[in-house]
């Protein structure tokens, strides 16, 4: 049997601390990182390469989530957490398994071994567009998580000024900065909250609180005026759901 | 109990009501041709003084047939013949009256003068007397009304107690799982940290159970329960979470509603303290101040993290019961600035 490599991700030093303690008593396990939130857990994911992630959810900045969105396409994970209420999330982005705290030791190579069955099978890992349907249903993003190789930028929806389309990765712009993420920008729209971000053309969604004032510049085309005096194209389209927004 | 004789100002304002009834009278009779001003009014007045009451026998007869339980048959027929039977009464009193009178003025005949005006007098006394029965049944629907709101309002102030109390002694589940998995990380690594641990649980446990059945503690069993919660959080949490403490042993002995700083504790952690990479210290400090003491309970948090769902019901529930207790007397303040959020709490302070 190959050694299944493991990365531990849990805020709290007793819960990584148990972890340890039953690894080490489970044969062809390998722990190759320890983290304590989900900013190393990127790390290790990009700089190690871990077959299997015991992620915990609730973590500081960064949640068990927000990890597997991040890193989705590369590992398989095993949710650990004292909430019930992920689990079906969690197998909406197909994790492998779901413990809860406290749990045994059989519980934990129950799970890897369902872990084995995955990695060896080489079944397909979740796609983005799972991780993202597994947002619940009417709730609304409340901050982006971008990772740049093992960097990671956390930024709240409220600090986005708009999102751009480019290619194959939508760019979102906050204080002057750019962030760019692989999505569709009709993904985007769909996690953000319309009350506040409204798709005013084919190419951008823009946080409304941004917007300083509408110009006519052509029959039917309007641009766009921001706080800060960028300029963004509005199509007819986008001028009648802003309208409907602004009302 | 009647609502109009029962006290005094009203059945003053009520006798004054009758005024302009006898004055109109007074002028029915002169306006009938025989008899003067003077004697009109000798004979309405003291009729009128006597009538006002008698018209409020009709309370009596009104709650004892009440609008909407009794056929309009039977209302009309009992009315009918009550303020028929009271008009002629009151009209063969005044007759009685005027008689009477008939000596005073050393007049002749002024009782057969009035007996032309017997009728008309007959037909105001019925007409009377229904305008006093509409009145007390105006009164009784308002009475009841009122009733009926108060009761509500009491209903609405029992539920309300009712809820807190459920509240209260709510323990977060998931800090029991939490607490639960530290143990089992303990067990084999530190065997008497944790036995230490479980001591602590059943402690808070008993602690938070006993208190919450209570009406009032001392501020020290309050403090206590918040430092063994906090003692739990910190074998969990390890240095992420460090503790300040500051607490005036003078207000020790007041007396507060139980639980009453429990949920802002708890909001430290998981709000606070939890949700913050590097953890931080929560401090928690009481004093006396005049008459009262204050309580802070301070925390570090990220202004960078969105508030998470269920932010917000422990700072409500709190508020809602020191307005419930101290009903105004209390206050809370909520700031966040620096990276800290911090509560503060005013109170009376209350001895057995």
């Amino acid at each position: 049997m190959t050694t299944i490599k493991v990365a531990i991700v849990d805020d709290e030093e007793l819960a990584r601390k148990l972890l340890r303690e039953y690894l080490g008593s489970c044969d062809d396990v390998e722990i190759i990182a320890d983290c304590a939130n989900g900013f190393e857990a990127v790390k290790a994911v990009t700089d190690l390469k871990p077959d299997l992630l015991l992620l915990d959810i609730q973590m500081p900045r960064l949640d068990g989530f927000e990890v597997l969105e991040l890193v989705g396409r590369e590992v398989n994970v095993i949710f650990v957490t004292a909430y019930d209420k992920y689990a079906l999330r969690a197998f909406e982005v197909h994790a492998v398994d779901y413990l809860l705290k406290p749990f045994s030791l059989d519980r934990l190579r129950e799970a890897l071994k369902r872990a084995r069955v995955r990695l060896e099978g080489k079944q397909p890992m979740p796609a983005k567009e799972l991780v993202a349907a597994a947002r619940v249903p009417g709730s609304h993003l409340e901050r982006i998580a971008i990772r740049d190789g093992a960097n990671v930028f956390v930024i709240p929806v409220s600090k986005i000024d708009y999102v751009e389309a480019q290619d194959d990765y939508v760019s979102f712009r906050s204080e002057g900065k750019s962030f760019l993420k692989q999505q569709t920008l009709a993904e985007v729209e769909n996690v953000l909250d319309p009350a506040h971000f409204v798709r005013i053309h084919r190419s951008y969604i823009l946080n409304i609180d941004r917007l300083s004032k509408l110009e006519l510049y052509a029959k039917d085309s309007h641009a766009a005026i921001l706080r800060d005096g960028s300029r963004l194209p509005v199509s007819r389209s986008g001028y009648a759901r802003l309208n409907a927004v602004l009302k | 109990m009647h609502p109009i004789l029962a006290s005094r100002s009203r059945t003053l304002l009520y006798t004054a009501a009758w005024l302009p009834v006898g004055a109109m009278l007074t002028q029915v009779l002169v306006r009938g041709g025989s008899i003067g001003w003077n004697e009109a009014a000798a004979i309405v007045f003291p009729m009128c003084f006597v009538y006002a009451f008698i018209c409020q026998a009709s309370w009596y007869i009104c709650t004892a047939l009440p609008l909407r339980e009794r056929q309009p048959v039977q209302l009309i027929a009992s009315h009918g013949l009550a303020s028929g039977l009271s008009a002629l009464v009151w009209v063969g009193l005044g007759w009685v009256w005027t008689w009477l009178l008939g000596f005073v003025f050393a007049t002749e005949g002024l009782e057969s003068r009035y007996q032309e005006q017997m009728l008309v007098l007959f037909v105001s006394g019925v007409l009377l007397f229904l305008l006093a029965v509409a009145f007390n049944y105006l009164l009784i629907t308002f009475e009841v009304s009122q009733r009926a709101e108060s009761k509500a309002l009491e209903l609405q102030v029992l539920a309300r107690e009712a809820e807190l109390k459920a509240l209260r002694a709510q323990i977060d589940p998931h800090f029991l799982f939490n607490s639960l998995n530290s143990i089992s990380a303990l067990v084999m690594a530190d065997p008497a940290a944790a036995r230490r641990m479980c001591e602590l649980l059943a402690d808070f446990l008993r602690g938070s159970l006993k208190l919450g059945s209570e009406a009032r503690i001392p501020l020290s069993e309050e403090i206590r329960l918040a430092e063994c919660y906090l003692d739990i959080e910190r074998v969990r949490l390890g240095s992420r979470l460090q503790i300040d403490r500051e607490i005036d042993p003078r207000c020790e002995k007041c007396l507060v509603p139980p639980l009453i700083m429990q949920p802002l504790v708890e909001n430290a952690i998981t709000h606070g303290v939890a949700r913050a990479i590097e953890g931080g210290v929560v401090s928690l400090h009481a004093e006396r101040n005049g008459a009262g003491v204050k309580i802070i309970i301070e925390n570090p948090f990220e202004p960078e993290t969105v508030p998470r769902n269920g932010t917000g019901v422990g700072l409500k529930n709190v508020k809602m019961r020191l307005a419930s207790h101290y009903s105004g007397n209390a206050r809370m303040d909520v700031n966040k600035n620096d990276g800290r959020f911090r509560v503060e709490l005013q109170l009376p302070c209350e001895h057995s």
